[in-house]
Order: structure tokens, then sequence, then C-alpha cells
């Protein structure tokens, strides 16, 4: 009998330690990841981390950045040894400020409606095309979709503008920003990002005896097969790095005062 | 005049860096043991290491190689018992490395990992001083399952792992993993007083 081929798509191979075993390989190039953690859990640093890893291979990259200003975010992630300020000078890395892209747009208003929302996808869909960017981060979606009042109108944004970037080949990380990391919550703010990524990594602590231990957990990853288990990481210098969590660690932790 | 046994240098010859090697002491020859595995380790085999103290704080037990005119400022340590003192981590030592709490097993082994990639010796141990001490703080089940996970992780990556325990202080389900899933044991448990 003759073996079956079988088909794999191509993968965006992150370069974190531990992530692209979990992921058999990477992320399916051109999908658009969910990234969903509580506060402190490293969503921020596993996010630069990506980037840094693409620059390093000669990816250019991008980050939209609307939690923090671009200066404090470099600032944050100089203290990580993969990370070189060069990457930033020499174009392979751009930071850029939602404020600043607001401004630009004329969007300096509260709420965004249809037309606001086209332009936006416009100009971030035009900075990916214009610079050949391949990984992409936004942080958070949670915090550029407050100013979108209607659910309609996120789902719509999040599906177009993931459609867009993966036509343009890029990988995506959507930063989404939750306040509860158990199995029953929403791995997003407005309920909607979930549905249209096409994979869900979620982060969170697990409290044991009175400390917290960061876990990540890849929930789905559309186009791959990938553990599901829940995996203990470490925020190093070197990086993010991850190993299996205690099968039996499970019994003495519980969930942290963010998953009530 | 502080002297080692020098049968555990010979028995260490024959042990492949891929190996497990559990080393039973008793409470009163515990740091005698301890040297007369860890010098060979750094004297005659070249190695670098890391130290991961549950036991004792790491500068008591840097401090107490000092003492018997040992460097040990090329091993890398990691204490998991000076973050539950207050000021406990305000040291002087650059190779002192910490994890809050005993408890933190995932985290003793990602710091481990990540402490081994900064190093530049080709040819490394871990050396976990001990299991009793981590038995005060971790469910038996947790434990056995941890040191599964520890043994094979570093075996995989070639790297010699050594487990410190004293047997009356390490629950039997414990104890008896180490056996099945340690490759070498030195056994200087019984202290015998002539």
């Amino acid at each position: 009998m003759q073996p079956t081929t079988v088909y794999t798509r191509d993968r965006c191979v992150t370069g974190i330690h531990g992530l692209d075993e979990i992921l058999r390989g990477g992320i399916p190039y051109g999908s658009t990841v969910l990234a969903a953690g509580t506060c402190g859990s490293g969503k921020t640093t596993l996010g630069m981390e990506f980037l840094v890893r693409g620059a390093l291979a000669g990816e250019a990259c991008a980050h939209f950045t609307a939690t923090e200003p671009s200066v404090k975010l470099l600032e944050n992630i100089r203290q990580y040894a993969f990370f070189d300020m060069n990457m930033v000078d020499s174009g392979l890395i751009n930071v850029f400020d939602m404020d600043v892209l607001y401004s630009w747009l004329g969007l300096d208003k509260a709420s965004f409606e249809l037309d606001d929302v086209h332009a936006l996808i416009k100009a971030i869909v035009d900075i990916v095309n214009t610079i050949g960017v391949t990984r992409l981060v936004i942080d958070s979606v949670t915090t550029l979709c407050y100013k979108i009042k209607s659910e309609q109108l996120i789902r719509d944004f999040l599906f177009t503008l993931g459609k867009k970037l993966a036509t343009l080949g890029c990988t995506t990380i959507l930063i989404s920003e939750i306040t509860s990391a158990t199995e029953n919550a929403h791995w997003s703010s407005f309920g909607v990002e979930e549905a249209i990524a096409d994979g869900i990594i979620v982060m969170g602590d697990s409290e044991r005896m009175g400390h917290l231990l960061r876990f990540l957990q890849v929930v789905k990853m559309r186009g791959t097969s990938h553990s599901r288990a829940k995996h203990a990481i470490e925020l190093t210098p070197l990086g993010v790095m991850l190993t299996p969590m205690l099968k039996w660690g499970a019994s003495a932790d519980k969930t942290s005062r963010w998953g009530q | 005049m502080f002297e080692l046994d020098q049968r555990i240098a010979e028995q260490l010859t024959q042990v492949a860096l891929n190996s497990a090697v559990q080393v039973r002491v008793g409470t009163a020859n515990s740091f005698m043991v301890t040297a007369s595995t860890m010098i060979p380790l750094m004297q005659m085999f070249e190695m670098g290491g890391v130290y991961i103290s549950a036991s004792r704080g790491a500068v008591e037990i840097i401090q107490a190689f000092e003492a018997i005119g040992v460097d040990v400022s090329h091993i890398q340590f990691i204490d998991l018992v000076s973050s539950g003192i207050l000021g406990g981590t305000d040291v002087s030592y650059s190779n002192v490395h910490f994890v809050d709490s005993p408890i933190m097993l995932e985290s003793i082994l990602l710091r481990t990992l990540y402490v081994l990639r900064t190093m530049d010796s080709q040819r490394n141990f871990v050396f976990l001083d001990s299991v009793n001490a981590l038995a005060i703080y971790n469910d038996d089940r947790m434990l056995a399952e941890y040191l599964h996970t520890f043994i094979n992780t570093f075996r995989q990556r070639e790297v010699l792992t050594v487990i410190l325990n004293v047997p009356d202080q390490t629950p039997p389900l414990v104890l008896s993993n180490l056996d099945t899933y340690c490759t070498d044991i030195v056994d200087r448990g019984q202290v015998v007083i002539l």
C-alpha cells in the first residue's frame, strides 16, 4: 500500500522556546491569532519576542501599540537579551502608536463609525503592504475595539482586517485583555474576536499556595494539530520559556484572583 | 581537616553525561557527600553546573565550599529558600538566582534550563539539593511526577543530573520513583559510627 501524502501548511516559525513544539512547527502562515491573557501574564513579551525572532530571520515586522507609548514599550523590551535596538533603527521592527495613527487619520473621537473603521483597516493594510510586513502584532485589540461601539462592526473590522492581512501573507497576533482565564471564560472582551481568529492562545495565572504561576495554553489553531495542554511559562532575559504544567499540580492549583 | 569520600569520585568516572545519579545521604554527612560529589565534577571532569538549593540558602552553601578552599564561582546557584526570608535575596554573589518558593516546581525547571542556556561550558550537571526539602512543601504525587519530568528533561539534553536525598525524610512513593528513574546510586544514607 502506498503511503498517503499528508498536506501540511507552511509555518511561521515563532522562534519562541517551546511554542513551536506545541504548534508542531509554528503558526500556519497568514493566520490571525488571538493571544488572550490576564494582566501581567506575558502577552506583550510574547508578542514582542514573536516580532524579534522574525526580525532576526530578516523579516519585516510591525507592532501597533494602543496600551502604552512606543517609547515605554521599547524601554521595557530592552531588558531582554534577544532584543537589539538596531532592529528598530534598520527598519526590521516598526512600532506604531495607535494614538498617532488616529491623529493622522483624523480619528480623534470617542467612538468609530463604519467609515472610520474602514479608514483604520486601510491604514494598517497600507503600512503592512508598503513595508512588506510578514509579522504583525496589535496590542491590544481590546483597547482598539473599545472605540467601536457595535458588536457587528467589531466583527467586520476583525474579519476584514484578518482576511486582508492573510492575503498579504502576514501572520498576525492580536493581543486581547481578559479578566479571567478559566475554563468557562471568554477568550476576548467582546466575545467576537475568538470566533474570527484562526488561533487562540490563552495566558493567565494559576495560584499555588499563594504564588502565581504563569501559564499558556493553545486552545485553537486552524491548519495544524497542536498540543492543548497547559504549559507553565517563565519570562527570562532570553525570552519566553515553556514547560508542561504538572498534572498533579492542577489539584493543588486554584484559579487566581483574576479568574473569579 | 576536611576529608572527601574518594570512592564517590571513582564511582562518578563510570557514569555517562545522560545519567541521573541518586545520592543518598544522612543528616550528619550531607555536606561531606555533597562536596565529595561536586568537587570531582568541577575539578576532575571540568564540568559547569547548576546547583539547586532547597535545603539551605545558596550563600550558606557557597560559604561552606569557600571554607574548605573550593571555588564555586563558575557554578550557578538557584536558591529556593531565601525569597521566603525578608532581605534574604540581598546577596553579593552574582552567580545566585532566586525562585520565589519550592512549590514553584515548573519555574525551578525553567529557571534551570534558562541558566544552562547562558552557560559557556559544554558539559554540565544539575545538582538538586534536595528531594526531602522539596517534600516539605509539595504533595507526594506531584513531587514524584516532577522528578520524573526533571530527570528526563536533563537526560534528554545530556546534562548529568545529581539528586540528593535523605531517605528517611523522603516519602516512600517519591523514593521508589527515584529508584526507578535514576540510572545510578551513591548510597551514603546510612552513617556508620565506628
